[in-house]
């Protein structure tokens, strides 16, 4: 389902929040997601990641400006919410604060049935769900049983059961060994794929890189910087000052330009891996892939 | 617990309905207390046993793991039944068996025994979320259902954050000394108390993000020949009922 890759489908506006503690939240904060895209939030522990994906989601409310979903202003009164919930999904970082049901099957079926849906409709979209992110097979297990990964794939499924127009993943790959992330990053490819719009929070810069549309750089609650993913590598200062990284491809491609070993101009490289099929059959493959 | 729940969600009997199920345990209930007789009693809880061990291919060592903690609450409660404190003996205060109360004690600790095996064999053959699902067809208070299900679920994320807690203290030498074991429970019972009211915020907000706005509610399993296995678990349990009945 092709659709229009301008459009705003999400826009946070001028929105200030702070905490009862009176910590800042967010001040002033803006984000605006294209539809389709795929964006990366970036910022320091405590920069307001979280705060701005509560705003999305309407489960915190802004104390100013304004948190828009297909250019209208949120309503947050209990339909609006609904409405609103059912189309934004939001996947929380730690799974064991998502999923409360005994079962794999029943937990999915949280959300649809929320949504007042008939049984037969919820079967079907707990178990479309469960396939799109490969965990078919442990529908019937308990959720203790499973792995920290697994159990990250069933907050997944959880939130696509509602069949949302946007996901929201804060920290997703956090704590997953690589191949699990390999694993949690073709899931939400093949959901980008299928014209899903995503919004992802994450510390791992080699992995925005590789994966993102769009980068937003959030700290103190404000965002600092919006860029395209091709920018990484010209916002070494930004990101640096920042407390972040440059990641690690964005710093070797131009190197490895500078002594010719390839021409200037030519489209970088969003990751290692991909630098090293560049490079094939050349022996430095294999040790940039390491 | 790990072992009541390991065989609950793999046992012969997972995928036959949790009504028929129930309706045998509760027969079972029914017909333990309907005897008349401690033998009667003891045969039921037998019988139930053996039902169980068969339906749910739990080895006889294994059932008797699981029921230790409470055989021993038994015992406990048996003996404090048969025996009595006689303060004012000609040696000082000294425990005594009273012999009169024998048949009364025998009596309900063979129908307690029973009622255990009847339980079992709910417990071993059903997973919890089964039971709970079962009890919201029979009509109980979704708020009751709620704090079980969410009991049920935090008992392993808690067990779990006790467990790496406690051993971040032992680590740390917090257990070496009994006065620094007992400071360092509070300690974990404090931190403890704390992610509880944390964790149930999160949860209430993942359950928000979902849009709940009630109760907790779940696509409810289906089960094959739901039909069949309520007849048989009636026919069998009526049998156990009759039984205690006639026998005495």
């Amino acid at each position: 389902m092709k659709q229009d890759s301008g459009e705003i489908v999400l826009e946070v506006r001028d929105v200030g929040f702070r905490y009862p503690d009176g910590s800042v939240g967010l001040d002033r904060c803006s984000l605006a997601l294209r539809r389709g895209s795929r964006t990366v939030v970036l910022g320091p522990n405590g920069a307001g990641k979280t705060t701005l994906f509560l705003h999305c989601n309407g489960l915190l409310r802004p104390g100013g400006g304004q948190v828009l979903f297909e250019g209208l202003p949120l309503d947050y009164g209990r339909r609006g919410l609904r409405e609103l919930r059912s189309r934004v999904g939001l996947v929380f970082q730690n799974p064991d604060s998502q999923l409360f049901s005994a079962t794999v099957r029943e937990d999915v079926s949280f959300g649809p049935v929320n949504l007042g849906l008939e049984r037969q409709a919820v079967r079907e979209r707990v178990e479309e769900a469960l396939e799109s992110v490969g965990m078919t097979e442990c529908a019937d297990k308990p959720v203790h049983n499973l792995s920290y990964g697994q159990k990250k794939r069933v907050c997944i499924a959880g939130v696509l059961a509602m069949r949302p127009r946007v996901m929201i993943l804060d920290e997703p790959t956090a704590g997953l060994d690589l191949r699990m992330q390999h694993e949690l990053m073709e899931v939400l490819q093949r959901l980008h794929a299928e014209g899903m719009t995503i919004l992802m929070a994450t510390h791992d810069l080699d992995l925005a890189y590789a994966w993102a549309d769009e980068a937003c750089l959030i700290d103190n609650g404000r965002v600092v910087g919006k860029f395209s993913a091709d920018e990484f590598p010209h916002k070494a200062g930004m990101l640096e000052r920042h407390g972040l990284a440059v990641p690690q491809v964005a710093r070797l491609y131009p190197l490895l330009v500078a002594r010719g070993v390839f021409p200037p101009g030519a489209p970088a490289p969003r990751s290692c891996a991909e630098l090293a099929r560049m490079l094939e059959p050349d022996e430095l493959a294999g040790a940039l892939c390491r | 617990m790990m072992m009541l729940e390991r065989y609950a969600y793999a046992n012969r009997w997972r995928r036959v309905s949790p009504a028929a199920k129930g309706l045998f345990a509760l027969c079972g209930l029914t017909a333990v207390f309907a005897a008349g007789s401690p033998r009667v009693a003891c045969c039921l809880a037998a019988v139930l046993a053996a039902v169980t061990l068969a339906g749910t291919g739990v080895s006889l060592k294994n059932y008797l793991r699981v029921a230790a903690p409470a055989l021993g609450f038994l015992a406990t409660s048996a003996a404090t039944l048969l025996f009595s404190l006689r303060l004012d003996g000609p040696a000082g205060p000294a425990l005594h068996l009273v012999p009169s109360e024998l048949p009364q004690v025998a009596f309900a600790c063979t129908r307690s025994l029973g009622g255990l095996t009847a339980m079992l064999f709910l417990a071993l053959t059903t997973p919890m979320n089964d039971i709970v699902a079962l009890l919201r067809r029979l009509k109980t208070p979704e708020t009751l259902l709620d704090i079980m299900t969410l009991c049920y679920r935090t008992i392993f994320v808690f067990s779990e954050a006790v467990h790496d807690m406690r051993t971040a203290q032992a680590a740390r030498l917090g257990y070496a000394t009994p006065g620094r074991a007992l400071r360092s429970l509070g300690a974990l019972a404090a931190n403890l108390t704390l992610q509880v009211w944390q964790r149930s915020q999160s949860l209430h907000q993942a359950a928000l993000a979902r849009n709940n706005d009630g109760p907790l509610r779940f696509l409810e399993p289906e089960y094959p020949r739901a039909r069949a296995s309520l007849a048989t678990a009636a026919l069998s349990g009526a049998s156990l009922i009759a039984l205690a009945m006639v026998s005495t």
